[in-house]
């Protein structure tokens, strides 16, 4: 049997292409953690920006617009739970669980008018460049812009909190917020802006689904995304560039698995649809051993109220 | 020129306390300032206005006749105000360098420069590329100076600074204040050491429950008449009589060792020890060399191997702290608030959480609150524990307090050995004269102690042996008379 190689540069293109909304959320979750909090409500989030997205496209027509809207819509609800994490100090966990079963909740709402409505398509960059190269010609043009911005994300994330001052706030914040308060850092500032990022970035993600990734509106169609983007970070020990790995073995294993399930490998289907979750925590944990490193890389302050007190 | 800081009329409530009551002070640069007083006396409520922590309900500061207006801990840095928390304000997760460059608006390349220049003045020499949690307590404080430094400020403030210091350590710094001062920088240094102010300072004021007492020039002052002042009443100085030492071994320690998982805990190496009935074993050491490793592993928080401990006759190495309470231990952990009570639950249920096993306590797995209520009251009245409500929350009693009521909990069963870890930690001075009279009395009573302590002083006055913990080593055990506090420091930096 002749493989073509393109073939398997296409398979790599599609698995990229699955990791995308996970890299997104996550290195947007990684930085809301890093200054401290715990939002829960990834999953909320990303299907609010899935269904702001398609309803914007399919009302006004304007790409732009709609993935910007979405953006803006992950942003006002994580804004909410930014008002009640951090102005009325409730608890973190509790807050971003109800976001997320809220957002799952207006989501299908809202959509009850999009079901069955066809999307528009995406405009792809270098699509011409695509057969210049065997194997990488699949892999690395004609894709969108989110996809592209998607894969420089974990790079930019990391040289933003290891080389800006701005990111060196942000993890100070997270490391002890009583003594960033005494340096004259607005605590509650900084993590009003990491959650409306992340927020941001969750939004993207799940404006990607409904417009890029499978161009439509379905209930409920971020299907355990916004958990994974969230395990990702924990077990990438907060690390950007180990997000990235692990999305992309999260994405292969899923796309593999289905191939698998197409050929009729005799495994339960059960446990091929499990192997992804499985495999990839089992990474992340071999590779993130160190517990030195974790210890340094786990902000010390994740979870807590920060109250300031006069 | 010189700095003038003036404290006017300062005045801070909170519900409850008065923190600070109508305070007015003065301060010139060119000699070094006292702010004296116990625990709660309110001499950091009054720093941390100064440092725009704590914003004043009442009051102005002037400095050089200037009137500050003081909303946050950057008004202060702006003003030329430093300050060094007792409890280090450092991210730990961050490099030195990182804590350093953090509140500055300079490159980085020309802070770095500034930093090792100042590091060369002083001689101070810290790895500006490592995290901070790898440096020891004395390096902390160093890269806190240095923190303020950088600004070139006008004043310095110090609070509680030699708490987590070695001996060694204090007299660095107090070499460092000393030049300061005579650069220019006010410094104004907070303690409760007598010790220290005599030994540093040029005026004293003191403070007690949120009220200037008085201010002084040291030369007009001693230790017993600043003692007097800041506790407001004559203090009985506690002696040990020395009893004769019984050869009749309660406990023994053997080849014992812990390897941590963690790498920040300590390991601990091939601890032996032994501790006969009526003697108190002092274990010295600066904090972070394994003294709390030792203590879990005394109270069986950690289990080792069942031959490393024998206790009256019993193999007890591998037993849990409730099966080692059967045997007569007792243990009064270093934290109060988050090891020995919980905090939120009241003072009797609190008393009943170390003695499941009673059947006065507990019937049929129901709870017999009026037994643990009467038993409760006993300890408060016994352990002179400054409530008569035992449905108060703990988190409610002072620090002295609470420590009185662990440490009556932990007697009232008449233990043979009780383990103590820093039981004066942060006490007043008070609190910390009563449980001296109770550790004493223990002793008397033909019964052990193993006191874990960083206070040289408490280890001095109260031990029968006194061994020194470095890196998770233990010193040969010495007699405590043949000790002195010079002698246990240089033990505690490491040296043989």
């Amino acid at each position: 049997m002749i493989i073509d190689i393109n073939f398997i540069g296409l398979i790599i293109a599609s698995i990229m292409a699955s990791a995308v909304p996970l890299i997104l959320a996550s290195c947007g979750e990684l930085i809301t953690e890093r200054s401290g909090v715990l939002n829960l409500g990834v999953e909320g989030m990303m299907i609010i920006g899935a269904i702001s997205g398609f309803a914007l496209m399919t009302v006004t027509g304007s790409l732009i617009i709609a993935i910007f809207g979405a953006m803006l819509a992950g942003v006002l609800i994580s804004t909410i739970f930014a008002f009640l994490t951090q102005t009325l100090i409730t608890n973190h966990v509790a807050t971003g669980l109800a976001l997320t079963i809220f957002g799952i909740g207006i989501s299908a709402m809202i959509g009850k008018n999009f079901v069955g409505i066809p999307g528009k398509e995406f405009p792809v960059l270098f699509e011409g460049l695509k057969d210049t190269i065997p194997l990488l010609g699949p892999i690395l043009f004609g894709h969108s812009i989110v996809f592209y911005f998607a894969f420089a994300l974990p790079f930019i994330t990391s040289y933003f909190l290891k080389k800006t001052k701005i990111g060196l706030i942000v993890r100070a914040v997270g490391d002890s917020p009583e003594s960033a308060s005494n340096q004259g850092i607005n605590v509650r500032l900084v993590r009003y802006a990491c959650i409306l990022y992340g927020g941001a970035m969750s939004g993207l993600a799940g404006a990607y689904l409904s417009m890029i990734y499978t161009p439509q509106w379905i209930e409920n169609m971020t299907g355990g995304r916004g958990w994974i983007a969230l395990a990702l970070v924990v077990f990438s020990t907060w690390n950007p560039i180990k997000i990235l790995i692990g999305a992309m073995i999260f994405g292969g294993l899923t796309i593999i698995q289905f191939h698998m399930q197409a050929i009729g490998v005799r495994i339960p289907v059960q446990f091929l649809t499990a192997l992804p979750y499985i495999v990839t925590i089992i990474v992340l944990v071999v590779i993130s051993r160190d517990s030195r490193k974790i210890r340094l890389s786990t902000p010390s302050s994740l979870g807590k109220s920060f109250h300031k007190d006069n | 020129m010189n700095t003038n800081l003036k404290i006017s009329n300062v005045t801070k409530i909170y519900p409850g306390c008065v923190a600070n009551d109508n305070i007015s002070l003065e301060f010139i640069s060119g000699k070094i300032y006292a702010l004296l007083g116990e625990n709660g006396a309110g001499k950091s409520t009054l720093v941390k206005i100064l440092s725009g922590v704590i914003i004043p309900d009442e009051g102005k500061i002037y400095l050089n006749e200037n009137n500050l207006k003081l909303n946050s801990p950057l008004d202060a840095k702006k003003n030329d105000i430093g300050m060094v928390f007792q409890h280090f304000n450092l991210f730990e997760t961050l490099s030195v360098f990182e804590n350093l460059i953090i509140d500055s608006d300079e490159q980085r390349e020309s802070v770095r420069e500034k930093i090792d220049a100042i590091m060369k003045k002083y001689n101070f020499s810290i790895d500006l590329d490592i995290p901070v949690l790898n440096l020891s307590a004395g390096q902390k404080q160093k890269v806190e100076i240095i923190r303020c430094l950088i600004r070139s400020p006008k004043v310095l403030i110090m609070d509680e600074p030699t708490s987590v210091l070695t001996e060694q350590e204090t007299s660095e710094l107090f070499l460092s204040l000393k030049k300061f001062s005579d650069e220019g920088i006010l410094i104004i240094y907070i303690t409760h050491k007598l010790k220290e102010v005599m030994q540093l300072c040029d005026e004293v004021a003191v403070m007690r429950r949120g009220k200037l007492v008085s201010v002084s020039e040291i030369k007009n002052e001693n230790i017993e008449s600043l003692a007097n002042k800041m506790v407001g009443q004559n203090l009985k100085t506690i002696k040990k009589k020395k009893a004769k030492t019984s050869s009749d071994q309660l406990i023994k320690i053997t080849n014992l060792n812990f390897t941590s998982e963690d790498p920040f805990e300590t390991n601990l190496m091939d601890i032996n020890f032994s501790v006969n009935r009526g003697e108190c074993l002092g274990i010295a050491g600066i904090s972070g060399n394994g003294q709390s490793e030792l203590f879990q592993v005394l109270s069986g928080e950690i289990i080792s191997e069942k031959n490393s401990i024998e206790f009256n006759n019993n193999y007890i190495g591998d037993l849990s702290p409730q099966e080692r309470r059967e045997y007569l231990m007792a243990f009064s952990p270093e934290d109060r608030l988050e090891q020995a009570a919980i905090p939120q639950m009241k003072i009797f249920e609190n008393v009943a959480l170390n003695n499941f096993k009673s059947s006065n306590f507990f019937n049929n797995g129901l709870i017999n609150e009026n037994k643990i209520k009467e038993h409760s009251k006993k300890i408060i009245s016994d352990f002179n524990v400054n409530t008569d409500n035992v449905e108060l929350k703990s988190q409610f009693l002072s620090g002295g307090n609470l420590q009185k009521l662990i440490i009556g909990r932990e007697l009232i069963t008449s233990p043979d050995l009780l383990i103590c870890f820093n039981p004066t930690w942060g006490l007043d001075v008070g609190a910390i004269n009563y449980i001296h009279e109770t550790l004493i009395k223990i002793n008397e009573q033909n019964k052990s102690i193993i006191l874990i302590s960083t206070d040289t002083d408490e280890l001095l006055k109260l031990s029968d042996k006194i061994s020194v913990i470095h890196k998770g080593k233990l010193s040969k055990i010495m007699n405590s008379e043949e000790v002195t506090s010079e002698k246990l420091g240089i033990l505690m930096g490491g040296a043989n």
